[in-house]
């Protein structure tokens, strides 16, 4: 038993739907997560009294929502962060209910992520006409190397060097997620698709095809944290935090030119201590999710994660392994693959779902727990899904992971 | 072969920490950081301090501007216009030749090199050269491959 244990929960979560595009506001979206969030725990605005969120400088503030619906807040925060820092939050609200500054925190996320502000600076509407390079810019974008899939590629064509791997592993990982995404009805793209079809599609970043991509949409999503002795009044079976390291950085986080491994990512250095606070190894975990910015991303980080050796994810995922009825379930939503984009938050909500055994799948019954298991039929309810591990990462050089453990089945 | 980059669809806007930098390339000289108390390099320029030993007397040295790719990525869908003229390219990043330090520390920048993939693999050896920009004051480095290797890694299908 680690430190955590049963003591904090996810009691709450909800999102908008993948949109592309929205024709909202920030706001609007935020509004509407949260309000689903409070709706699924059962919590109304006065039960709220924290309320954290994390952007880009592209989305709106907790002050403005909880303004909006009628919140008076003992807590607020709105933090700079990309990938991982779902992940964050969770660890950042279980302090503030530990220290007493507030019992029940909502933590969103909020994003034009297609029809506004792009990740790597893509303008809507095509390459951006006259770019200004300044700061960190000034030693990328003056050689074209500014997207996340440039960016990557770069680490990802090092590891196929190294470990001789090669890109039907990231066919794999695109296969499962889609397969997942074809049993949620949220999911942007739902039609399965095959390691052909991975290995035909159209180069973005060499060695990244557009099938190694995730989605970019508009959406928001929201959780709400609070502490054991609430969760058990709310509408679900919780779910409780077990462990896990939040934005863990590498060495030399912000130029990661020169780091001695360039595929070599900031999980290395958290799991032993998420799976030690947790008091549980690996064989404990019954799937899992990872911030599959690109299919690459999933590989890494099981690597780092310590869920397969150094070099050894080509063969660990051989097989559709990561689907669901396989040996490790992975990303059963979808992920930012085939469901859309959340930033992160897609996983804990997925996650949370089927610890609670209530993904909102096809299956009549889903909202009290009852699943066919039926794959054909639209399942996507693990059988045994009692502890999940979450892998997030923001750049190579930033990682959180979050274990959850469930009591529903 | 050359990749054709329109440079007035780019604005570089060099601040007090690299500004030298960028003085430099307008002479042809390739530049890194060097610290002032313990020797350790490293590149991008505008970090103000060491990471070895985190004192901000950050100095300059001048390599020789040559090195070996260590990997790259061939960008085919570019998101900057002044690049949109210039896909396919191969942005590589370069172990630099005369910045390896005792304990294994090693420095690596990144450029453009070529439109052409099958120029380049890792292992291979290259040098910077300089392009006019048509702005004055800025001139940009950019690689090339200087020679052949033993052992080369190219990504294939
Ligand atoms: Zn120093």
């Amino acid at each position: 038993m680690g430190a955590l244990t049963d003591k904090y929960c996810i009691v709450g979560v909800g999102e908008t739907p993948h949109m592309r595009p929205s024709n909202r506001t920030t706001l609007s979206m935020a509004c509407e997560a949260v309000s689903k969030a409070m709706e699924d725990a059962g919590l109304k605005p006065s039960d709220i009294d924290g309320m954290t969120s994390y952007q880009a400088a592209d989305s709106t503030s907790s002050a403005h929502v909880a303004t909006a619906l009628g919140m008076r807040l003992n807590y607020c925060l709105d933090i700079l962060g990309g990938g991982s820092s779902t992940e964050a939050l969770v660890a950042h609200a279980i302090g503030l209910i530990e220290a007493g500054y507030a019992k029940t925190i909502v933590c969103f996320r909020s994003m034009n992520g297609r029809s506004g502000r792009r990740m790597g600076g893509q303008v809507p509407g095509g390459p951006i006409p006259v770019a200004t390079a300044e700061g960190d810019n000034q030693f990328n974008m003056g050689w074209g190397w500014t997207t996340p899939a440039q960016r990557f590629g770069m680490s990802a064509m090092r590891y196929l060097h190294d470990t001789g791997c090669t890109t039907r592993a990231f066919a794999e990982i695109a296969v499962a997620h889609r397969y997942h995404a074809s049993l949620n009805p949220k999911a942007i793209h739902r039609s399965p698709i095959t390691i052909e079809d991975h290995q035909r599609s159209r180069w973005v970043a060499k060695p990244f095809r557009l099938l190694d991509c995730c989605q970019e949409t508009d959406v928001a999503a929201a959780i709400i944290v609070t502490s054991r002795e609430r969760a058990f009044d709310l509408r679900h079976p919780p779910v409780f935090i077990m462990g896990g390291y939040a934005r863990m950085m590498t060495e030399n986080p912000q130029w990661n030119y020169s780091r001695p491994v360039l595929h070599y990512v900031a999980g290395n250095y958290g799991w032993k201590r998420a799976f030690g606070m947790a008091g549980i190894s690996h064989s404990d975990v019954d799937f899992i999710s990872c911030y599959d910015a690109f299919t690459f991303t999933t590989l890494i980080q099981l690597e780092a994660n310590g869920f397969c050796g150094p070099g050894e994810a080509g063969d660990f995922v051989k097989g559709g392994r990561l689907k669901i009825d396989h040996e490790l379930p992975s990303n059963l939503s979808g992920g930012h693959l085939s469901e859309g984009y959340t930033h992160g938050v897609q996983m804990v909500i997925e996650n949370v779902r089927q610890l609670r055994h209530r993904a909102d799948d096809a299956c009549p019954g889903w909202r009290e727990g009852r699943h066919t298991y039926d794959r054909s039929k639209g399942c996507r309810q693990l059988r045994k899904a009692r502890i999940c591990c979450g892998m997030a990462w923001g750049w190579e050089n930033m990682a959180s992971c979050l274990i959850l453990r469930g009591i529903a089945a | 072969m050359a990749v054709t980059i329109d440079y007035t669809k780019l604005r570089i806007v060099p601040d007090p920490d690299t500004r030298e930098w960028w003085e430099a390339t307008r002479r042809h000289k390739y530049l890194v950081r060097r610290c002032n108390r313990c020797g350790h390099k490293w590149f991008p320029p505008n970090i103000p301090a060491c990471g070895k030993c985190a004192s901000m007397d950050a100095g300059w040295f001048e390599t020789a501007g040559t090195g070996v790719i260590h990997s790259y990525v061939v960008v085919t869908q570019p998101i900057v216009g002044a690049f949109v003229g210039a896909v396919p390219y191969v942005v590589a990043i370069i172990e630099l030749d005369d910045c390896k330090e005792d304990d294994g520390t090693v420095t690596r920048v990144a450029g453009v090199m070529t439109n052409d993939e099958s120029e380049v693999a890792i292992g291979l050896p290259c040098k910077v050269v300089f392009e006019e920009t048509g702005n004055p004051n800025i001139v940009m480095p950019r690689w090339q491959i200087s020679g052949s290797a033993e052992k080369t890694w190219r990504f294939t299908e």
